[in-house]
């Protein structure tokens, strides 16, 4: 072999590698390019997401509370002077709720009678998932309803006619006319009762008395406070902390 | 093997984000009561939280289903586990009887504290999957042997069998 064409040698492989060097550097800025581009549109499609999710959680936005409401989300019943208050949280499609109210509520009902107690009612409305048809939160739009146009004895009876006749989880709960006719049976006039029944008047409301029993670190229904103090965890707790209460 | 058992990875902890994060989209206000229910995040961050939560599990659902970015989707699926792991036990150690909202939800449980040694475990199974992604992200049928195919001279071990050549690309990211 000549020196000439060991030069020449040297010199192709030299080329070859610096091509090849080269390839794998254009390599790496496509894989980098790539990899930015997909990571970008990740980030774009969370960014937007969040910002939908946003625009759809009305929580908090001004509402118009039912007349008759204390403290923004409470409901009063009985005596306001009453020695000891029962606060109770409920979302009418609860079925521990409907347990309560039944160990409890004819003993409540008649402590409310005798001036001993007084139940401040704080209405809550999550288990619309647990619905066919948006049973919860229609039925506490109207018993807010009921409450707006036909006062705080009629909310108590319609209260207690919903838990007494409560549709099953995962099942559709009565429609609206169902609602009306139960309205009226409480004591509502039914042609006042229609449109804002119908038409889920306090729903902004709703929304927003949920969220301030989030707020307010109640995590769920029911919960029973006795003068303030959280009365147990459970509806047979609930039912003899307030049975000693009424003592 | 090793790739299937990373497709298999891959597909598990995918659906179950895809899953978790389309039950609570539709409804954003529960989601952000369910961040608030465990009382460990100030008030100013919880409604961000509860409305990124749910978008960034669906995110990571579909590219760890697909096969994107396999690794660092691995990492960010295997803290999110870890972090709901410590959620949850802290909620238990505090005494505290929520829903985990781990699906949706929020609301009050009946003994809910019964059912977090199964969320527990449940998620550490889906940390140890994550894991995996992470150390072996190479995996069959991935999005990511398309998208970064293997470099020339570097072995493929064929059509479909999902070489990857992410991890190079991976490592560079990481850096």
């Amino acid at each position: 072999m000549s020196k000439r064409n060991v030069n020449k040698t040297a010199e192709r492989a030299a080329r070859a590698a610096a091509l090849k060097a080269e390839q794998e550097r254009k390599e790496k800025r496509r894989r980098l390019l790539l990899i930015g581009g997909v990571v970008a549109a990740l980030v774009f499609v969370v960014a937007a997401g969040f910002l939908v999710q946003n625009l759809r959680n009305t929580t908090g936005e001004a509402a118009t509370p039912p007349a008759g409401v204390v403290d923004d989300y409470g409901v009063v019943v009985g005596d306001h002077a009453a020695p000891t208050t029962v606060t109770i949280y409920e979302d009418f499609q609860c079925p521990v709720c409907a347990e309560f109210e039944k160990e409890i509520g004819e003993e409540l009902n008649a402590g409310i009678e005798a001036g001993t107690v007084k139940v401040d009612y704080r209405m809550v409305s999550f288990l619309d998932r647990a619905s066919g048809n948006e049973y919860s939160s229609r039925a506490l739009n109207a018993a807010a309803v009921v409450l707006d146009i036909a006062g705080v004895d009629a909310f108590k009876a319609f209260h207690d006619d919903l838990f007494a006749n409560q549709p099953d989880e995962g099942t559709d709960g009565p429609e609206d006319d169902e609602l009306i006719a139960a309205a009226a049976a409480a004591g509502a006039d039914e042609s006042e009762v229609r449109s804002a029944i119908e038409n889920k008047v306090f729903a902004q409301w709703i929304e927003n008395a949920t969220e301030q029993m989030s707020v307010d670190e109640v995590n769920g229904t029911p919960t029973v406070f006795i003068d303030g103090e959280l009365a147990g965890s459970t509806p047979q707790e609930y039912a003899d902390a307030i049975r000693a209460g009424l003592g | 093997m090793k790739q299937r058992i990373g497709l298999l990875a891959r597909l598990i902890t995918g659906s179950v984000w895809i899953v978790a994060g389309a039950i609570k989209l539709p409804d954003p206000a529960e989601s952000v009561r369910a961040v608030r229910a465990y009382d460990l995040l100030p008030e100013a961050v919880v409604p961000t939280v509860g409305h990124l939560l749910p978008i960034v599990e669906v995110v990571i659902g579909v590219c760890l289903v697909l096969g994107l970015l396999t690794r660092s989707m691995g990492v960010i699926s295997g803290m999110l586990f870890g972090l709901f792991m410590f959620g949850i036990a802290s909620a238990w150690a505090r005494g505290l009887e929520i829903n985990c909202g781990c699906f949706g939800g929020g609301g009050l449980e009946e003994g809910a504290s019964s059912k977090y040694p199964a969320e527990i475990a449940r998620d550490l199974g889906l940390l140890l999957l994550s894991v995996w992604l992470v150390v072996w992200p190479r995996t069959r049928w991935s999005l990511d042997a398309v998208v970064f195919p293997p470099r020339a001279g570097e072995v493929s071990p064929g059509p479909g069998d999902g070489e990857d050549g992410d991890v190079e690309a991976q490592r560079q990211q990481d850096r």
